[in-house]
């Protein structure tokens, strides 16, 4: 596959190897993904099939392959997902829920293919707006992820990412739900499932992107919060997500980006973060795993792959930090006049 | 999709024609049954044979979501047929529901226990439960997740799911007070911050790097005080003793990070700005808050003797003697030197943050 040419691109192969990001592996690898039918782990993880998506589409972009999965078909897809009530679920025939629609908006914003959703469904995007809007709780401002009523910081975020993807953030109350992220602040700074959880670096990003989204950053304590988020880093480079835990790759997205969202990255050792997140890399096959050879899945690949675009690792396309998505599509969605 | 810790062996993408047609199979079987579900559930056979078929399908794939919620469409359908024989309050077929469920989700659990879907299930079968019996039998099925939950955090005792799992148990014991005689009993405040307080002391005897159980304390205490009434002596003593405890784990492990966490809890109840509802002693005057601020400098900078290198010591030094000048006192107990050389020795020690200690230099202007 020919490499797209770009700022920075030449400057990635003259690298020395163990700082080198196998560009068309990783390609090559996120376009195997649906050829593994004959595969048990593949109907194994059905459930996972639009996030899966989301996470492959996703790192295309950051490398420099946005057409490497052919849209018609990943569109086809997406709205097979799409249930009576504006919700998405993982696969055809999986319920909706908050999680997948989540990704099916993000494929859509990242295909900029809103307006067939609106050819396929008339009144679409209002009709999943809507469904994500009425998980939300009017007592406390969360959000459930789905009628069965589980609730989560993650699917307030999901709620306001998506929302705002498709300039309908008008349909919630957005100060109910930073009252509620409020309520879920420790004394570490950080922020848990619910209010009374241990502060967990997952949970975090997703409080510190919703109030990004929401505006209201101001209400974070950032110094502690950022010492505690730089904490995180050890030895080795890597990232865990809780005091006294292993690294991971994964959280190399969710404390970075926490960190970038706050000004500090550099507060941690970019350098040293990146060679974690190379050596995490399957050369021969490619993928990335969570930690260096340790089996590769597409969830490590696209957190590790946009950790590298955080750290401005050469020839990667800018990530935006609250959404985990190409810079490009979140300017072009948010600046939308609906 | 998400694999974690599981090793990549080179050649496991070569499979035998054998082991090939093994997998087949197995794909072939497991779709079969996928299909034959959803087939029922679409049919609206909400019966026992094929509840039978989602435990089969569940043992199979925990993370499929879309059956645990067929599972309770199955449920809510049996849950509606009245029971065969016996009195049509005591439900006793609820109740063989009920434990059915508490049973798959225990053995699922042991198997994977970080799977969101199963705790989410285990909770709306409580909450099932709860609307089915009466208050005496709810509670008694509430009490015993307390055994279940001890169980999972003897296995992992970071697991975050049955920390949270924990609290919500907790939270309906407490909402739900236990009756001295069910007729006239008067509702008798039953919380459980004592006894939940005492949990968490005995999980840190264990393991004093448990930070989730220090996370759990921490919330504990300002309720704790407020339901014992305590009087300002008896808060003081509190703090005094919850000092004495982190100040030995500070000794026995400097290294540890969760440890020094909670003593950075504990300081920032002093500080003026802590909240009234999150203060430990009431009523500080600047005066008490320099002697606290100067026993820890005093304390945690005798450690220096045996753990030079242990960057944790710097930053709580810096840490007080940014509080203490905060509250206008002076320096007494350390000069702009000190304070300096404690940056020093965090800059050589800790060259991964430098960025954030080089701001802290400038930010304390030293």
């Amino acid at each position: 596959m020919a490499l797209v040419s770009g700022p920075g691109r030449g400057g990635m192969d003259s690298m020395p190897a163990e700082m080198r990001l196998f560009v068309d592996k990783h390609v090559r690898y996120i376009q195997s993904l649906d050829s593994r039918k004959d595969e048990l782990e593949y109907w194994l993880t059905e459930h996972l099939r639009l996030n899966g998506l989301y996470w492959g589409l996703t790192a295309l972009h950051l490398l420099g392959h946005p057409d490497a999965l052919p849209r018609h078909e990943l569109l086809e897809f997406v709205f097979s997902c799409l249930h009576e009530n504006g919700g998405f679920g993982a696969a055809p025939g999986h319920d909706a829920h908050m999680l997948y629609t989540v990704s099916g908006v993000q494929i859509l914003a990242t295909l900029d293919a809103f307006d067939e959703l609106e050819k396929r469904v008339p009144g679409g995007r209002m009709k999943t707006g809507q469904y994500i809007a009425d998980l939300q709780d009017p007592e406390t401002g969360t959000f459930a992820g789905d009628e069965w009523g589980e609730r989560d910081t993650r699917f307030l975020y999901g709620a306001l990412n998506a929302l705002s993807l498709m300039g309908l953030l008008h349909l919630v109350n957005v100060d109910k739900a930073v009252d509620h992220i409020q309520t879920c602040a420790n004394f570490d700074g950080g922020y848990g499932t619910s209010p009374g959880a241990e502060s967990h670096s997952g949970q975090i990003f997703t409080c510190l992107a919703a109030l990004s989204i929401a505006g209201r950053l101001d209400l974070v304590e950032q110094d502690k919060l950022g010492a505690w988020l730089s904490e995180r880093q050890l030895k080795n480079g890597g990232l865990n997500g809780r005091p006294e835990k292993k690294e991971d790759v994964c959280y190399s997205w969710w404390v970075a980006t926490s960190l970038a969202m706050l000004k500090k990255l550099h507060w941690i050792d970019g350098a040293k973060l990146t060679a974690f997140i190379l050596q995490c890399q399957d050369p021969e096959l490619g993928g990335l795993a969570d930690r260096p050879g340790d089996m590769v899945d597409v969830f490590h690949t696209v957190f590790g792959i946009a950790g590298l675009s955080l750290l401005q690792y050469p020839g990667l396309a800018e990530v935006d930090p609250v959404y985990c998505m190409p810079r490009a599509v979140t300017a072009r969605c948010l600046s939308r006049q609906w | 999709m998400a694999s974690h810790g599981v090793s990549r062996v080179i050649g496991t993408n070569i499979r035998s024609a054998e082991v090939r047609q093994k997998e087949i199979e197995q794909i072939a079987a497991y779709k079969n049954l996928v299909d034959l579900v959803n087939t029922k559930i679409t049919e609206r056979k909400y019966t026992i044979e094929v509840l039978g078929l989602v435990t089969k399908l569940l043992n199979e794939n925990p993370e499929y979501y879309t059956i645990w919620n067929h599972r309770r469409r199955v449920l809510g359908g049996l849950f509606d047929v009245p029971p065969t024989g016996g009195s049509p309050t005591q439900t006793p077929h609820g109740e063989e529901l009920i434990n059915g469920e508490l049973q798959l989700t225990f053995a699922l659990l042991r198997k994977f226990p970080k799977c969101y879907w199963i705790w989410n299930h285990r909770n709306w079968v409580l909450r099932k439960g709860e609307s089915l019996s009466d208050t005496e039998a709810a509670r008694k099925l509430w009490s015993g997740e307390l055994q279940l939950i001890g169980k999972m955090l003897h296995a992992d005792s970071r697991n975050f799911h049955a920390w949270s799992y924990r609290r919500e148990v907790v939270a309906y014991l407490e909402r739900t007070p236990a009756s001295i005689s069910s007729s006239t009993s008067p509702i008798l405040s039953q919380s459980l911050a004592e006894s939940e307080y005492e949990y968490t002391t005995k999980m840190i005897k264990t393991n004093l790097s448990n930070f989730s159980a220090w996370h759990s304390r921490a919330k504990l205490i300002p309720r704790l005080l407020n339901e014992r009434g305590a009087d300002n002596a008896a808060r003081k003593q509190l703090l005094d003793s919850e000092l004495a405890l982190i100040c030995t784990a500070i000794n026995t492990d400097p290294f540890d990070q969760s440890i020094w966490y909670y003593h950075q809890f504990l300081m920032s109840t002093l500080s003026p700005e802590c909240s009234r509802q999150n203060q430990i002693v009431l009523g500080l005057s600047n005066m008490d808050r320099q002697k606290y601020y100067a026993h820890e400098i005093e304390y945690i900078h005798e450690i220096i003797e045996d753990e030079a290198d242990c960057k944790w010591i710097y930053v709580a030094l810096l840490h007080l003697a940014t509080s203490y000048l905060e509250i206008d006192g002076g320096t007494n107990a350390f000069t702009t030197v000190d304070m300096r050389s404690w940056l020093e020795q965090l800059k050589r020690l800790d060259p991964l943050r430098r960025g954030r200690w080089a701001e802290l230099g400038s930010s304390l202007n030293i």
